[in-house]
């Protein structure tokens, strides 16, 4: 069915809203950075030199930088890996319980709704390493925990505070899943003496692996793009670089260290990633399995 | 010897829908007994009571003498074809009739050696590669089947199996069923609600109603002798003429004005049936009663006639006549019939049994 208005100007009028908000925060800071990422600023703002490809040479010749990338691959994969398995579990659990389905259901929803700065600042007070009680229960059973001092605790911190909230989406995605498995299929593995253990792995598993493969492209998505309110809240990159990832990074040169130049160029990478992660996502989505 | 027992089986739902009150069976090694009746009659749910896919509410499964109630599925050495086949979609039709004998921890040579041979049976072999999508329905039959003959079971079970299927498909594989069945002699419980694929398969027929077996008996018991109106209608096709009547001293009094003679010790309201193959044609000297022709369906080799059983007053009871060859009577007319006492059936109203 198709809506036709009276006028042509209307559509135009009711996409207005968007079209504003994406060229003045998506489109206009895209060609600002497109722009910046050939120009070396000074820290003032007052006066800029076209150089080129150096920032991008610059860039690709810092060892930092490859640092961050190991980082960012480490969290991201940390992050899917982690709260996929998790939210698998959840997933197969709640399956099988009858009773009082929809409450458990409910429940495992609501850390997405969880704004994620919050979310960070839940785990940075939760782990703090002087009043936390999470940190406090380590020590007691002598774990010394500071992700202040400790870069692998810090990671371990970011990876648990972006995996918290991504766990309800990745549940709701394996539950559907789980229930589109036809029931005689189960049944029928388990004439053929199939344990339920063997049956989860032989059967099930692989009938998930289209749902198992769309969500792990959108969470290395969301791990490489949308952590940042998460990594600012509870370690904002430290200790060292050991928890700045890529786009933590273009935040840290651009508006901390004032290299506007390189930042800009490290977005532009960023931006190229993006694209080829949607092209992955959109090719997977459009791949459709056959259950019968 | 006694393979499958059902001793007062019964089951109740956990939402409390008594889906079975209690069945008794008692199945002999090699038998082929069809469970038949209406959708929702609870022919499923006795099946999977079997499978183990149900647990048993009451009373006791046994098979081979051994007490199945709490053993599982796979403990029983039964083999299930499911209604939609239940082929797992990810693996090759070989990895589907291999995985049972896989799980049993069986060598692979054998498996291969079996899978093989019962591929090569169900005309297989060219297919063993494929997957369950690249089959057309017969041949995904026919891997489910393959599924079930491979681990070579004590019991085989079927849900509908052929309700999938195009008409002509289903006679054929009804055929080769049945001939698989008697060479393998693997006892069998084959669930439909066909009668016609009930009557061909069956060495003898369970017929459920509401859960309860209302008559168990070989196809041609249940033909020739229904124990209730229910199994008369219920067998046969086009279905047995059942009319409400009343038996007097006179006989079978079906109207005011018309008694079929016959002297029976009974009293009362009572049920009386005739097949429509069983009622002759007449003339108005020699015949028990005239029917107002309503509608004629010619199919070549029979003719079905529908009308109403001709009296004074208006609403008179519908009848069907199946004669053999073409016939062309036009419809408003009046046609003679006579309905011989050998086949007649009498059911009590009230018991429903027959009498
Ligand atoms: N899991 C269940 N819970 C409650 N009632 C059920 C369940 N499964 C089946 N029933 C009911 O039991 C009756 C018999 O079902 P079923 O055995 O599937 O019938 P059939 O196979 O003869 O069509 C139906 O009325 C159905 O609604
Ligand atoms: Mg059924």
């Amino acid at each position: 069915m198709t809506v036709t208005f009276p006028q042509k100007g209307l559509p135009w009028l009711l996409l207005l809203p968007q079209l504003l908000v994406t060229a003045i925060f998506f489109l206009w800071p895209a060609e600002q950075a497109l722009e910046q990422a050939f120009y070396q600023e000074d820290a003032f703002g007052l006066s800029r030199e076209f150089i080129g490809l150096e920032n991008f040479i610059d860039l690709f010749t810092d060892p930092l930088y490859y640092q961050s990338m190991l980082t960012t691959l480490v969290f991201s994969f940390s992050v899917a890996i982690v709260g996929m398995s998790l939210a698998l579990f959840l997933a197969v659990m709640a399956d099988r319980v009858i009773r009082g389905k929809l409450a458990y259901q409910t429940l495992l929803i609501w850390p997405y709704a969880v704004a994620p700065v919050l979310a960070g600042v839940l785990w940075w007070i939760l782990f703090d390493p002087s009043m936390g009680p999470i940190a406090l229960w380590l020590k007691s059973a002598g774990v010394d925990w500071n992700h202040y001092l400790d870069g692998n605790q810090a990671m371990i911190l970011v990876v648990i505070a972006s995996t918290w909230k991504q766990i309800s989406y990745n549940f709701l995605f394996f539950l559907a899943g789980l229930q589109a498995v036809p029931r005689s299929l189960i049944e029928a593995a388990a004439i053929d003496g199939a344990s339920p253990f063997k049956r989860f792995w032989t059967i099930v598993f692989p009938l998930l692996s289209p749902t198992t493969f769309f969500l792990l492209v959108v969470n290395l998505v969301y791990a490489f793009f949308e952590t940042f309110g998460v990594i600012d809240a509870t370690t904002k990159g430290g200790p060292g670089q050991s928890t700045t990832t890529l786009v933590y990074k273009v935040f840290d040169d651009g508006f901390v260290g004032l290299d506007l130049g390189g930042s800009a160029a490290q977005s532009v990478v960023l931006m190229a990633i993006v694209g080829l992660m949607t092209v992955i996502q959109f090719r997977f989505i459009e791949r459709k399995v056959q259950y019968s | 010897m006694t393979d499958v027992i059902l001793e007062k089986v019964g089951k109740t739902y956990p939402n409390g829908y008594q889906a079975i009150p209690s069945v008794d069976l008692s199945i002999e090694e090699g038998e082929f007994i069809v469970l038949v009746g209406p959708s929702g009659c609870g022919k499923s749910t006795l099946l999977r009571m079997v499978a183990g896919l149900e647990s048993i509410s009451t009373g006791e499964l046994r098979i081979r003498g051994e007490r199945m109630n709490e053993k599982e599925p796979a403990e029983r050495d039964i083999a299930m074809v499911f209604q939609n086949y239940a082929l797992y979609p990810h693996m090759s039709v070989y990895d589907n009739m291999a995985y049972g004998l896989k799980n049993r921890g069986i060598a692979k040579n054998l498996i291969e050696e079996k899978v093989s041979d019962v591929a090569k049976m169900l005309g297989l072999t060219e297919l063993l590669q494929r997957k369950p999508r690249q089959l057309s329905g017969g041949q995904r039959q026919r891997v489910a089947m393959g599924r079930a003959m491979v681990r070579d079971p004590k019991v085989f079970l079927f849900d509908e199996p052929l309700s999938n299927l195009d008409a002509k498909l289903r006679v054929q594989m009804r055929v080769e069923i049945r001939q698989l069945q008697r060479k393998l002699g693997t006892t069998t419980l084959y669930v439909t609600h066909d009668q016609v694929e009930a009557m061909t398969l069956a060495d003898r027929l369970v017929v459920l109603n509401k859960g309860k077996a209302e008559q168990i008996g070989t196809p041609m018991d249940l033909y020739n002798k229904p124990a209730t109106p229910f199994v008369a209608a219920f067998i046969g096709s086009p279905s047995m003429n059942l009319i409400d009547a009343t038996l007097t001293e006179q006989g079978v009094k079906i109207s005011e004005a018309l008694t079929l003679p016959l002297s029976h010790q009974h009293r009362g309201d009572i049920v009386w049936g005739i097949r429509p193959e069983h009622l002759e044609v007449s003339d108005e000297q020699n015949g028990d009663f005239a029917l107002r022709i309503q509608a004629v369906e010619s199919l070549g080799a029979e003719t079905l006639i529908h009308g109403k059983i001709e009296t004074e007053s208006a609403n008179g009871e519908s009848m069907v006549v199946r004669l053999s060859g073409p016939h062309l009577p036009d419809v408003n007319s009046l046609m003679w019939l006579t309905a011989p006492m050998s086949h007649w059936h009498l059911f009590d109203a009230k018991t429903q049994q027959r009498l």
